[in-house]
């Protein structure tokens, strides 16, 4: 009998420390076959589970174009992610997905593309980020802009450096006022104003936005300002979810299951929904 | 009733109370909880045999307003959850308007007339149905010809059973919960802002539906009234799969009284059960 | 497909000769609280002219709690090892046509893109003979959902009280037929009879509401007044979606275990309990019990229409007759269809 619940066994190949509270593990599916069929596309998620404690819904954060491992990054906040925590490497934990729609990848070759990101909130845009750095001459300008509360909440630090290296990439890295260390030579400032100063334009552009909930909110007006279409700004819902397969009736917004239909929606569809995430 | 109709008008106009938590006329003779809020509202109020609900166990869910006291019509039991809610501090006596009818008993089955065969269990001994504590009372205290207390006698004949039977009597019961909480949302007393069983880590008592997690999760509810409950039986009126929680709760108080000597819910100067300590105490049930 | 008479004597005989042959008998019990297996036909309950059982039959189609699988760890590795396979055949018999309807509304959230096969497995491994209802109070309203007191929605076959204590047999479907050809020997012609079914003392609850017109309003009104004075009473307790029987949601949870062995659950759950939705940062979309009673109105009369095009209600009336405050469901509708 088909089980839609059960998972495939992965192992924890390495672990890297985001920050004091957020991980990243980079997984292999025990079954090398497993691994080879494996295939995503960026913005859909899996729930990752430890046995004996349970399951939750990460986004993939690696990128579809780098199949080697495949990727979570996650924060230290319930049951669950405390178990994920207290893995070791070469621990086996269980994984099903993907699951969720997906960035417009195809819609956004030939565009400018501007990646808006707080926090933790970095997870699917890094994914995507790659995925479309990885096919860099499919894309026209490429607009980075990231930020943390604090310096040492910023995650995946050497990629930060990597993407600032590039000659291609416009990249921003900001930290809340405040928040700074001496020796930071990066933005100073919240999301949303860096995002006007930079002010990428929004012709023929597309904008991936994903954050804490009032970073978007003082972030839309911004670029509704610098031309972007509402269709053309694009985020991630994150509804608290179980299943993941559209059956257990927890991530629903209006008509809508995040987790199928969803999670990731442009700005048009967004104001469609009722208030409910 | 007209007296409770003058009597919330009054309130509500002099600005006395913000609201009156009350009963309304539904279907048949049911009545259901009503907020009263304006005094065309006031008028929908009634207090019948079918008034049925504790409705004390709103006083846990909602806020105190801006001004104006919370107006509550709460019949003498009932009302002991608003001395218990007191006097474990959870409620302040200012800031309820207690309104407490003369009761002459209420249905059992809500749907049926009252009549001699259709009256709540908690009315066969019942010695409060005139209220001693109220901002105002109303109604008039008549005869009431009452059935035989069957749940004293099936309380009899579960402590007559041997330990084997008591289990697959009460297996037999538990087997059937569905772990919806309604108990727990029903009482005036279950009023943790994170409920046992629904902390995650660590896990105390399983979330499934199993004979164990059933056993775990009805047993600590029945624990964590004992000295408290007061007696509504809300929670086993509102079950869904009928088990009798009214005779652990009851079998509870019981012994309570037996062996304390306290009465729950009796006087909101009196310190709570298991909040206080005296070397008379029976301590002979902890082995 | 061809009908028949059956005797309540034959009944028995037959059900005793079903549980003979392995499989389980399903029937509401005799204290009308639920559904259960029986062990012997005298454990029969078919009452055409009872209330529905408090909870409905959806616990044997999707279980209260139920095993996903179970593990086994240590620390050379974890081995997943399948939940015993569905395979016990089952009879329900005398549901109600309101019960045995929901299985087919159910279905389709279980079969969209992703299948279900812990609820496809026992749905096809039932065959479901419903009993024509006789019953109706002021809480049913299957006529204002296109349903009825003997719609065959749901049922593979249908028994409807004759007045001489007999039953007329109608077959619904072939799994029915098939079934039914197996025991044969019960069954005798229908034309030799000539009887009439039982006057029902209770007449079709009356049409209610418009589900049209209803829609209509859900569809314009998930911002009105009208929802705040029901999430005011409303106990958050749940009772309503764990009675009914297309409440369809679940909570995945590992449980009873430890490090070394256990299993993960599917366990009910309700969008009326005020944890449901809540995220770990302590953000609640559905933060109070207004919002969370609107979800389940537009759930089952605008959400899983839109989706799947049919009503997630079979008109029971069962989540009203059990809510502690009093809160009517039809009733609602009724005011709905009103504005
Ligand atoms: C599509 C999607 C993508 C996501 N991607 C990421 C990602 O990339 N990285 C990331 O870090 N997070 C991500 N999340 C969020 C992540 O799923 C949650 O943070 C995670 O599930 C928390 O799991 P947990 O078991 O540790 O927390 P839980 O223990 O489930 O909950 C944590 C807290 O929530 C409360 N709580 C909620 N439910 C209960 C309950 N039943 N009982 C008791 N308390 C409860 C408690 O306060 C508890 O402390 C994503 C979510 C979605 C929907
Ligand atoms: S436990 Fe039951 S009877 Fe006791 S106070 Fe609570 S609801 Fe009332
Ligand atoms: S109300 Fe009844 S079924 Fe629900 S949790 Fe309590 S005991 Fe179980
Ligand atoms: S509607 Fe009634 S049964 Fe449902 S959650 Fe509210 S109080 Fe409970
Ligand atoms: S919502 Fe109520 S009336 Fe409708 S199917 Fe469920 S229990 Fe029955
Ligand atoms: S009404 Fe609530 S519990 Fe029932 S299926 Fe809909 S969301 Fe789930
Ligand atoms: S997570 Fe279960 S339905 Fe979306």
């Amino acid at each position: 009998m088909e089980n839609i619940y059960k998972p495939d066994l992965a192992e924890v190949k390495e672990i890297i420390d985001e920050t004091a509270d957020t991980r990243t593990l980079r997984l292999q599916f025990k079954d090398p076959e497993v691994h080879k069929a494996f295939s995503f596309k960026a913005g859909q998620f899996g729930e990752y589970s430890v046995f004996g404690e349970g399951e939750c819904t990460f986004c993939i954060a690696s990128p579809p174009t780098r199949m080697e491992y495949i990727e979570c990054t996650f924060k230290l906040v319930g049951k669950v992610t405390n178990a994920l925590r207290k893995l070791n490497v070469g621990d086996t934990i269980g994984l099903r997905g993907p699951y969720g729609n997906s960035f417009p990848l195809e819609q956004m070759k030939g565009k400018n593309i501007v990646f808006i990101s707080g926090g933790i909130g970095l997870a699917p845009v890094r994914c995507i980020t790659w995925n479309v750095l990885d096919l860099r001459n499919e894309f026209k300008d490429i607009t980075i802009v990231y930020g943390a509360r604090r310096v040492e909440d910023l995650v995946y630090k050497n990629e930060l450096e990597q993407w600032k290296a590039m000659k291609d990439v416009k990249t921003y890295i900001t930290v809340d006022p405040g928040g700074e260390t001496p020796d930071w030579k990066g933005e100073v400032g919240f999301v949303p104003s860096i995002v006007e100063k930079v002010a990428p334009s929004g012709e023929n552009s597309i904008a991936i936005i994903c954050g804490p909930p009032i970073m978007i909110k003082f972030t839309m007006p911004v670029l509704q300002k610098l031309g972007f279409k509402e269709e053309n700004i694009i985020t991630t819902l994150e509804n608290r979810m179980k299943c993941g397969l559209g059956k257990c009736g927890r991530c629903n917004v209006g008509n809508v299951y995040v987790c199928k239909d969803g999670p990731v929606f442009n700005y048009t569809q967004m104001k469609a929904l009722p208030d409910e995430y | 009733m007209a007296e409770l109709k003058e009597i919330a008008k009054e309130l509500l106009t002099s600005g006395t109370v913000a609201y009156i938590i009350g009963y309304a006329s539904e279907k048949n003779d049911k009545t259901v909880p009503f907020i009263a809020r304006t005094v065309e509202d006031a008028e929908k109020l009634v207090f019948t045999h079918h008034s049925v609900n504790n409705l004390s166990v709103y006083l846990k869910r909602i806020k105190k307003p801006e001004s104006g006291k919370v107006g509550l019509v709460v019949k003498g039991c009932d009302l002991k959850a608003v001395v218990a809610l007191i006097q474990e501090s959870q409620s302040k006596r200012e800031d309820i308007y207690i309104i407490s009818p003369k009761c002459n008993t209420v249905v059992s089955d809500n749907t049926k007339p009252w009549n001699k065969d259709n009256i709540a269990s908690k009315c066969l001994s019942c010695e409060v149905r005139t209220p001693s504590l109220f901002d105002a009372t109303f109604g008039e205290i008549e005869t009431v010809e009452l059935p035989s207390d069957e749940q004293i006698e099936l309380i009899k004949k579960v402590e007559a059973m041997s330990t084997s039977e008591k289990w697959e009597f009460w297996k037999n019961e538990f087997e059937k919960c569905v772990k919806c909480y309604a108990c727990r949302q029903a009482c005036p007393l279950c009023y943790c802002d994170q409920c046992i069983v629904d902390k995650a880590s660590p896990r105390w008592i399983d979330s499934s539906a199993t004979v164990q997690g059933n056993f775990a999760w009805n047993m600590i509810r029945a624990f964590h009234l004992s000295g408290r409950c007061i007696g509504c039986e809300e929670c086993n009126r509102v079950c869904p799969v009928d088990i009798p929680l009214s005779l652990l709760n009851r079998k509870m108080s019981m012994f309570a009284v037996s062996e304390y000597d306290y009465k729950a819910g009796t006087s909101i100067e009196e310190p709570t059960l298991v909040g206080t300590y005296k070397l008379t105490d029976n301590e002979d049930f902890i082995k | 497909m061809k009908d028949y008479i059956i005797t309540a004597e034959n009944i028995q005989l037959l059900v005793n000769d079903v549980l003979k042959q392995g499989w389980d008998v399903v029937s509401e019990s005799k204290t009308g609280v639920n559904f259960n297996a029986i062990k012997d036909a005298s454990e029969l309950a078919i009452k055409s002219d009872s209330k529905p059982s408090k909870l409905s039959m959806k616990d044997f189609f999707f279980p209260k709690t139920e095993p996903l699988f179970f593990y086994r760890q240590s620390h050379d590795g974890v081995e997943l090892v399948d939940a015993s396979p569905i395979e016990k055949k089952t009879l329900f018999l005398g549901a109600k046509p309101c019960d045995a309807a929901a299985i087919p509304v159910l279905s389709k959230v279980f079969n969209w893109d992703y299948k279900d096969e812990f609820y496809n497995k026992r749905v096809e491994n039932s065959v479901v003979v419903s009993l024509k209802c006789n019953y109706s109070d002021d809480y049913c309203f299957c006529t204002s959902i296109g349903l009825s007191q003997k719609a065959e929605q749901g049922s593979d076959a249908m028994l409807t009280e004759q007045q001489d204590g007999s039953y007329f047999l109608h077959i619904v479907t072939e799994k029915g037929d098939e079934f039914f050809k197996m025991y044969s020997q019960y069954l005798k012609d229908t034309q030799a009879e000539n009887n009439k079914p039982v006057e029902s003392k209770y007449p079709e609850p009356a049409v209610k509401f418009d589900q049209g017109k209803v829609k209509g309003w859900l569809d314009a009104n998930f911002e009105h007044d009208f929802w705040n004075n029901l999430g005011d009473v409303c106990l958050g307790c749940g009772q309503c979606t764990f009675v009914c029987p297309t409440c369809h949601c679940f909570d995945i949870v590992d449980e009873n275990c430890n490090y070394h062995e256990g299993g993960r659950m599917k366990n009910w759950d309700s969008c009326q309990l005020c944890l449901f939705t809540k995220h770990a940062s302590g953000h609640n979309p559905r933060d109070g019990q207004t919002k969370r009673y609107r979800q389940r109105i537009q759930h089952k009369f605008k959400y899983y229409e839109d989706k799947f095009n049919e009503v997630l209600c079979t008109g029971c009336g069962r989540c009203t007759r059990g809510c502690g405050v009093g809160i009517d469901i039809g009733g609602i509708m009724e005011r709905i269809d009103k504005f």
